[in-house]
Parts: C-alpha cells; sequence; structure tokens
C-alpha cells in the first residue's frame, strides 16, 4: 500500500463505479474499493448504508447494477463457484445447519468443492475459536456468540486468499473481540490472507484496518486509512462561555470556524499561530484552547453529521 | 458431497419423521374405517357393498390398494409440493442459502442435490404408504387374489381377478409409476419456491396451485382442458391393475407427467440460477 493508501500490485477485489439497486431504490453508488494482498480493509456506516449489499455483491447474491466489480479478477455472479474457491464469507446473523454438530459444521462445509479437512486441522480451526469443548453438540443449542464463532471458523476452512466477515464481533464479550483481532492480524502477517470486514464497532476497526470505506446511503463517504480520516478532523478546540458571540466575532476575523460538541468552537489547525490562540483567549475572552484530535467514531459521526447538514464538510 | 451434507440434514431433520408419522395414522384411519364400515353396513353406500359382501374381495391386497389410491390422492402429493417448496425458500429465509452458496459450489449442483434428495425422499415415502398398507393388510385381514369392481373408485370399469403374485408384481410397478406422477407437483413445488423467501407462502401456493388443478381435471366442465393438465393424469398406474394392462396409454402418461416434471424442474433450475439472493 502506498502513501495515498491505495492498493499496490494485483487487487483481490477491485470495484469502480459500483452500483446495486433494490427496485427503484438505490442501496449502493458509485463505490470504488481495492483490497489487495495481506490488506485488512474495513467497512463502515450506519444501518441501510448498504455494507451488506457490498458484501452480497462480492459473494456474487447479487448482480451489480452499475459498475464493474472483479474479486480474484472474476466477476462474481457470473463466476461464483470457480472465485469462491479461495474467497470465504461469515455473514450476518450467523446463519448454521441447525441439527449439525460443530465439528460436523467443518467436517461438510469444506468439502464441498474442495478437500476434506484433515481431523487435525479441524480441532485447530476449533480450538482457535474457543469451540473445542462444544464441538459435538448440536449448533440448535449454541448461543449467538457462539454461533459467531463457528461461522468464522467455517469461513477458515480450508484457508482463503480473502475473507470476508460481516459484523464478525456482534455477541462476542470484549475479551473474544480481542481474541478475533489477534487471531485477523496473525492471518494476515503469517498467511498474508487479506481480510474486508465489516462493524459498527469502529474503535475495534480503527485498531485493525490498513484502510477503512464508510458508507452512507450507498454512497462512499470516507475511503482510505483512519488516520487519514482522524487527521482531517483535527483541529483548534476553543471553550468558550458564550458561544455564539465568540463564533460571530471569529468569523467577522475571517476566521474558517464551526460549531463543535459540547458547545465548544473548533478552527482548523493551520488557520492561526500559538500567539493569535493566545491573542483570541485575551480579545474574546475565551476559557481555554486545546489541540483536538478525534476518535474515529467522533470522525465519523462528524462527516455523517456534515452529509446530512448539521455542520459544515471538511 | 453437498449430496452428503444435504442427506444428513433431511436425516437430522423432522420432516420424513413426520411424513412417515402421518402416513401411519392415515392407515390406520383407513383400517379402521373398514372395519366400521364392515361393522355398521347396513345396506347403506351402494359402491362400498361389494367390498363386503363376500369377504374374499376384501383382504390385504384390495385394502393396500384403497389405502395407497387415497393416499396418492390426498397425503403424497401434498408433501411432493410442500417438500419442493421447502427447498430453495427455506433455506433462503433462514439465510442457510447464504452458507452454501458462499462455497465454491454452483447453483445448479446445489439445486440437483436438493431435488435428487426430495425426489429420493418422495420414492421412499411412496413405498413406505404402499408396503406398510401391504403389511398392515397381510396382518390385519390376510392377502389372496386381488378383486376389483366397478364403483366410486374408479378402478375399472369391469370385475378385475388378479392372482397373489400378479397383483404384487402390480403393486412393484405402481410404485415407481406413482413417484413419478409425484415428481410433478415436487418439481412445480421447487419452482414456486424459487420465487420468494418465504417457504410457508411457497408451500401454500404449491399446494393451492395443485389443488385446483386437480379439481379442475376432476370436473366434467373442463374436459377440453384436461389433456393440457398434469393432474389429469396422475393417477394413471392404476392402468397397472387391469388384467391386460394398455401399455401404449401407460406410457404416454408417463411421458407427458415426465415432460411435465422437466418442464417445472427446468424453470426451477432456470429462475434458481438467475435469481439474486437479497
Amino acid at each position: 500500500m502506498d502513501e495515498g493508501g491505495n492498493t499496490r500490485g494485483d487487487a483481490l477485489v477491485r470495484a469502480r463505479g459500483l452500483g446495486y439497486r433494490y427496485g427503484s431504490r438505490t442501496a449502493l453508488h458509485d463505490v470504488d474499493l481495492e483490497l489487495g494482498p495481506g490488506e485488512i480493509v474495513g467497512l463502515a456506516g450506519p444501518n441501510g448504508s448498504g455494507k451488506t449489499t457490498l458484501l452480497k455483491l462480492l459473494a456474487g447474491f447479487l448482480r451489480p447494477a452499475e459498475g464493474e466489480l472483479l474479486v480474484l479478477g472474476r466477476r462474481p455472479f457470473r463466476d461464483a463457484p470457480r472465485m469462491l474457491r479461495d474467497v470465504r464469507f461469515a455473514f450476518a446473523p450467523p446463519a448454521l445447519l441447525e441439527r449439525l454438530t460443530a465439528r460436523e459444521h467443518l467436517r461438510h462445509l469444506p468439502a464441498i468443492g474442495g478437500p476434506r479437512p484433515e481431523p487435525r486441522e479441524i480441532a485447530a480451526t476449533l480450538s482457535a475459536v474457543g469451540l473445542e469443548e462444544r464441538a459435538d453438540e448440536s449448533v440448535a443449542g449454541f448461543s449467538f456468540g457462539m454461533r459467531q464463532r463457528l461461522s468464522l471458523a467455517q469461513a477458515l476452512l480450508p484457508r482463503p486468499r480473502l475473507l470476508v466477515l460481516d459484523e464478525p464481533n456482534d455477541g462476542l464479550d470484549p475479551l473474544a473481540v480481542l481474541e478475533l483481532r489477534a487471531l485477523l492480524l496473525r492471518l494476515r502477517d503469517e498467511e498474508g490472507m487479506s481480510v474486508l470486514l465489516s462493524s459498527h464497532l469502529l474503535l475495534e476497526l480503527g485498531e485493525l484496518v490498513d484502510r477503512l470505506l464508510v458508507l452512507a446511503e450507498g454512497e462512499t463517504l470516507f475511503y482510505g486509512p483512519p488516520a487519514r480520516l482522524t487527521g482531517a478532523r483535527a483541529g483548534v478546540r476553543l471553550v468558550v462561555s458564550d458561544a455564539g458571540a465568540a463564533l460571530a466575532r471569529l468569523r467577522a476575523r475571517g476566521l474558517e470556524v464551526r460549531a463543535a460538541a459540547g458547545g465548544e468552537l473548533e478552527l482548523p489547525p493551520e488557520s492561526l499561530s500559538l500567539g493569535e490562540a493566545h491573542a483570541l483567549l485575551r480579545d474574546l475572552g475565551l476559557e481555554s484552547y486545546r489541540l483536538h484530535r478525534p476518535g474515529l467514531e467522533e470522525a465519523l459521526l462528524e462527516l455523517l453529521r456534515a452529509r446530512a447538514g448539521e455542520g459544515e464538510c471538511p | 458431497m453437498i449430496v452428503r451434507l444435504e442427506l444428513l440434514r433431511l436425516v437430522r431433520s423432522r420432516r420424513p419423521w413426520i411424513a412417515a408419522a402421518t402416513v401411519a395414522f392415515f392407515l390406520l384411519l383407513m383400517l379402521a374405517g373398514f372395519y366400521l364400515y364392515a361393522e355398521n353396513e347396513t345396506g347403506g353406500a351402494a359402491e362400498f357393498r361389494y367390498t363386503f359382501e363376500n369377504r374374499s374381495y376384501f383382504n390385504g391386497l384390495t385394502f393396500a390398494l384403497y389405502s395407497f389410491y387415497f393416499g396418492f390422492l390426498l397425503v403424497l402429493p401434498v408433501f411432493g409440493a410442500l417438500e419442493g417448496a421447502a427447498q430453495i425458500a427455506g433455506d433462503a429465509s433462514s439465510g442457510r442459502l447464504y452458507l452454501l452458496l458462499s462455497r465454491p459450489l454452483s447453483r445448479a449442483r446445489l439445486f440437483a442435490a436438493k431435488l435428487v434428495l426430495s425426489g429420493t425422499q418422495i420414492l421412499v415415502l411412496t413405498g413406505v404408504l404402499m408396503g406398510a398398507g401391504m403389511l398392515l393388510g397381510l396382518v390385519a385381514v390376510g392377502w389372496g387374489s386381488l378383486d376389483l369392481y366397478p364403483g366410486v373408485l374408479q378402478m375399472t370399469d369391469r370385475h378385475v381377478h388378479l392372482g397373489q403374485d400378479v397383483a404384487l408384481l402390480r403393486f412393484l410397478c405402481a410404485w415407481p409409476a406413482a413417484t413419478l406422477a409425484l415428481s410433478v407437483p415436487l418439481t412445480l413445488g421447487f419452482w414456486i419456491s424459487t420465487f420468494g423467501r418465504s417457504p410457508l407462502n411457497a408451500a401454500g401456493l404449491a399446494v393451492a396451485l395443485y389443488l385446483v388443478l386437480y379439481v379442475v381435471s376432476e370436473i366434467h366442465f373442463f374436459e377440453d382442458l384436461r389433456p393440457w393438465l398434469f393432474t389429469s393424469s396422475m393417477t394413471f398406474w392404476r392402468g397397472l391393475f387391469r388384467p391386460d394392462p394398455e401399455w401404449g396409454y401407460l406410457a404416454r402418461e408417463a411421458a407427458k407427467l415426465l415432460g411435465f416434471a422437466l418442464l417445472f424442474g427446468t424453470l426451477a433450475l432456470g429462475r434458481f440460477r438467475r435469481r439474486e439472493e437479497r
């Protein structure tokens, strides 16, 4: 990946101007995405933003209405069986074969179009997701979290080049979330596996992904390294007693300023020097100022607010 | 491997056992009906009187044939339509279709596996109904030659007498012939199930459609339509119980039903291959 967050070499996933419609409703429009070998790309966005639609397009469940989509050089809808030799999916909510045991899932599902896994492989995978003690129980009695683990396990056999996970953290306890993160990083670092995962846990995505695709109402809101999203939102936060008056006076001075959370005002970091900030403190009756770099959640929230017209675009 | 997995799912599911239990209940009901009728018979229904006037007419084979005929008309096609309708739509509604289709498996192979297994299930169920009816008839009444008379069942227009060996052979032939007929409501159910994601809707529509077509094929008013309806050929296997079966007629009817099954199966596969899994 280069400094701009673009994929080098042969991309496993290449989407250009991708779009999909459910009848007259546009679910996805003009989305670009590239995922290279050994990369982890996150997919974020509010409910109904098009994340699952994108994953279904990748799996070949849906036929793109516009644009181009290649996964491992193949068009998913037209050539799904060959593409799926090297790609595994775990969809949310996890759908399993109710009257089979966890071990039977791992014995039979990977054998569809592939070699039957060795018992030691099955045992190791069950152990990796923490299901070894419940391996021979029917999944009908599994909790949601255990289903998530098994759904992930079936996607790991046999090892794919690309792993696509839909909300894999849902239903997992905090320790399991950490274990999943460690597992995905290990798969990437040791086996060169590429991962595309959608999640509502932005903190988790921020820790894990090389790049982030944020969707809103089917369109790309942000695409790049998470640091670029948070960095772009960094600024100087001014804590004031009368935000309305201060806002007017700052704008009268030609400064680009906007209202931030908590009644504070925010200026882009390059808009004023330290000396100017001190002068502002004196002249405008500001209480304090500080450099503010928002977390991924806050940055995304502001991005969404800006899109909805509640704030200004960066 | 998909066949093995689908077989495992089928064996572990409740569907075959529910079907078997229904067949057993139906046979017991038929047996009770026959005995109750015999006890209470005081010159009521004229058609059935043939059966009980002389006990030699009513033996285990007669019971098995009548049970099979009624079961074939009412129970088996409904199970066939239900089974077909449950396949694609059932997996789609539960999300399990995502699980299966995200494996390197063509939709045609998945479809074929489901069709073969549900067809086999119908074959077994048909055999269970026939075999259990014969066994029950043997135990409860005893076998003998098979005598049939004209009556409400429209099995024959004249007295038919078949020796026990010949009758058993005809039963054996009727098994695959009846299964072939049942493959039409089965594939019809498959086709309907490819249009939606609700197995209940698909099953309801498939059963309703079958029943409507069946009723239409039985009403004199629609006589001109009969050649075009598969339901008018469903009971063609009854021709096997004539002393000299008309093999040409049987072959034509079997070909017609096979054609309908292939048509519905092809439509279902075509629809399933193009269908988007939303």
